[in-house]
């Protein structure tokens, strides 16, 4: 996923006054935040709770009951100073990743400050306990007489409607905050520290976990050979793109959105134009899938989770829209199966889509690169495009995969290769940073939807293109990837909660 | 008219009113192997999803 709208296309259309370099880009920024949160939380295995502040929300029936520090060590600062400090310590970390990007840091402060005071505000609503209220008891617990029973990782939602009620009912205020706006950024860090947290999950079961990882490599095929040649051959027999318009927009559609188009794009040397309109079209489309798929899902496959899980991962585009509709399926699906007595394990849901979803992304840069290579030798050969090249294969690998390996190979290792002694206390240390993961969530969640300006797309005219995207997605991939979840996954499910 | 509607409009143009680029040898050949491929290879993968204990 890349953070880009329709102002990026019209940026993309008319010449501008080329932007100092970063120093670092927001793959490799991504791995130092995410790698830095999960070290500050390992620290808890030598006795030193570093980031316990960090606030961490529950479901609330009145206001007081809603915040608090993660661990007890920070208590006496209470769920408002937690909240403080944690605004605090983002804002000095992420403006300094803004200096990296080349940004304006006092801008990005200015607008981060508003992003993360919306969101963190609306994501306390969600968790009110009329909206997360998920049994009988926990109502009577906090007073209410009704609940949507959401569960609080419903409440992402209330962020992304929050979002989107930015982008279309006050676009001036969307566009003043757009360089906190970064949902690329805020998504990748969260899976870098993911890694850690499913690590424990996976490590008493490893045997499920390793079972996943297997077949996560059919979702590869899926995406990569299948869903990509369907795509392509609609877009150019059926709707009749041309070529530059039509690669880009298959891998859009079929494989991760946003960054597997504008990876094509250059691989196969399309104008900057196409990719990034194309991956407004993804963003857009992906809002629509998390507001509803989760939804069917709890419907329909709550007796088959994985399922479910696998589902989100291989029919809802881009990384973060992907993973967090595997946060709310979670959600969703725990709280029906917890009402009719059945208690899953979390972190199964979540992790499986995530990993669906890395599994898939670590293929962008070859598929690129096959492309860019049969483009660029046989389909533009007289266009004098210069050649793909291998090394191409490395410049697009997307580069926070290899920190969701890492801190999933250290989480792996803390709770299985560990004396008893460090082993029992890694799930506290990884859950203190698994918090910071949530608050990533929540902010990509609002950034999705302040990047969802849908007046803005159909304004532009450019219907053909959504038409493409609304054939393809919901009469194929949708669908093919439910038959291919099945396939793989039914029958299997999370262990019971201990 | 400013650049960027200037802009939007020629590339809205381009989208509905662009000739026909018929489909290639290269790419229908891309579409029907990279077709054949996937589906051998779920049919495997399938295969040894079913003939393989899961190991819960």
């Amino acid at each position: 996923m890349s953070d880009v709208t329709l102002r990026d296309f019209r940026s993309a259309t008319t010449p501008q006054a080329a932007a100092p370099a970063a120093r670092i880009d927001e793959d490799w920024l991504a791995v130092v935040l995410g790698l830095g949160i999960f070290v500050l939380g390992l620290a808890v295995l030598v006795h030193v709770d570093v980031i316990g502040w960090v606030v961490s929300t529950a479901v609330w029936g009145h206001l007081g009951q809603a915040l608090g520090p993660v661990s007890k060590t920070y208590a006496p600062l209470g769920g408002i100073g937690a909240l403080i400090a944690t605004y605090a310590a983002l804002l000095v970390v992420l403006s300094a990743a803004a200096a990296a990007l080349k940004t304006d840091v006092k801008r990005f402060a200015l607008a981060f400050t508003a992003v993360f005071w919306i969101a963190y505000a609306s994501w306390i609503v969600g968790n009110y306990a009329s909206f997360a209220a998920v049994t009988a008891a926990e109502q009577q617990k906090f007073g209410v007489g009704w609940s949507l029973k959401l569960t609080g990782e419903g409440a992402y939602i209330f962020a992304l409607l929050a979002g989107l009620f930015i982008a279309n009912v006050v676009p001036r205020f969307a566009d003043a905050i757009k360089d906190a706006v970064r949902p690329d950024l805020y998504i990748k860090t969260a899976i870098v520290i993911l890694g850690g947290f499913f690590a424990v999950t996976a490590a008493g079961k490893l045997g499920l976990a390793s079972s996943l990882m297997l077949r996560g490599v059919a979702a590869i095929v899926e995406a990569y050979l299948i869903y990509w040649a369907v795509v392509y051959f609609i877009a150019r027999k059926w709707f009749g793109f041309s070529r530059e318009w039509a690669a880009p927009l298959a891998s859009g559609i079929s494989i991760c959105g946003v960054s597997a188009a504008i990876a094509t794009g250059g691989a196969i040397r399309a104008r900057p134009v196409v990719p990034v309109l194309v991956s407004s079209l993804v963003l857009i489309f992906a809002v629509v899938e998390v507001l509803v798929l989760p939804f069917l899902a709890q419907h329909f496959l709550s007796g088959e989770p994985l399922v479910a899980a696998a589902w989100m991962g291989l029919a809802v585009k881009t990384d973060g829209a992907a993973v967090a509709a595997g946060g709310i399926t979670e959600s969703l699906i725990l709280a029906k199966a917890a009402a009719g007595g059945t208690h899953y394990q979390p972190g199964w849901i979540l992790g499986t889509a995530a990993t669906i979803k890395v599994f898939i992304d670590i293929f962008i840069g070859i598929w690129a690169f096959v492309l860019g290579s049969i483009w660029t030798r046989h389909l533009d050969a007289g266009r004098g495009a210069d050649k793909a090249r291998p090394r191409e294969i490395w410049q697009r690998f997307p580069k926070f995969i290899i920190g969701f390996v890492i801190t999933f190979a250290a989480g792996l290792y803390l709770a299985l290769g560990t004396p008893a002694d460090i082993a029992k206390n890694v799930p506290a240390a990884i859950g203190e940073a698994n918090t910071f993961r949530v608050i990533f969530f929540v902010l990509t969640f609002f950034s999705i939807g302040v990047l969802s300006n849908f007046k803005a797309l159909w304004r532009e005219g450019f219907g053909k293109l959504a038409a493409v995207y609304l054939v393809s997605l919901f009469g194929f991939v949708v669908w093919v990837g439910l038959v291919i979840s099945w396939l793989f996954f039914h029958g299997l499910t999370p262990p019971a909660a201990s | 008219m400013s650049n960027s509607e200037a802009a939007t409009a020629k590339l809205r143009d381009e989208l509905h009113n662009a000739p026909p680029e018929p489909l290639l040898p290269v790419e229908k050949k891309l579409i029907a192997l990279s077709l054949a491929i996937g589906l051998a290879l779920l049919a495997v993968l399938a295969a040894v999803n079913h003939f393989v204990p899961t190991g819960i």
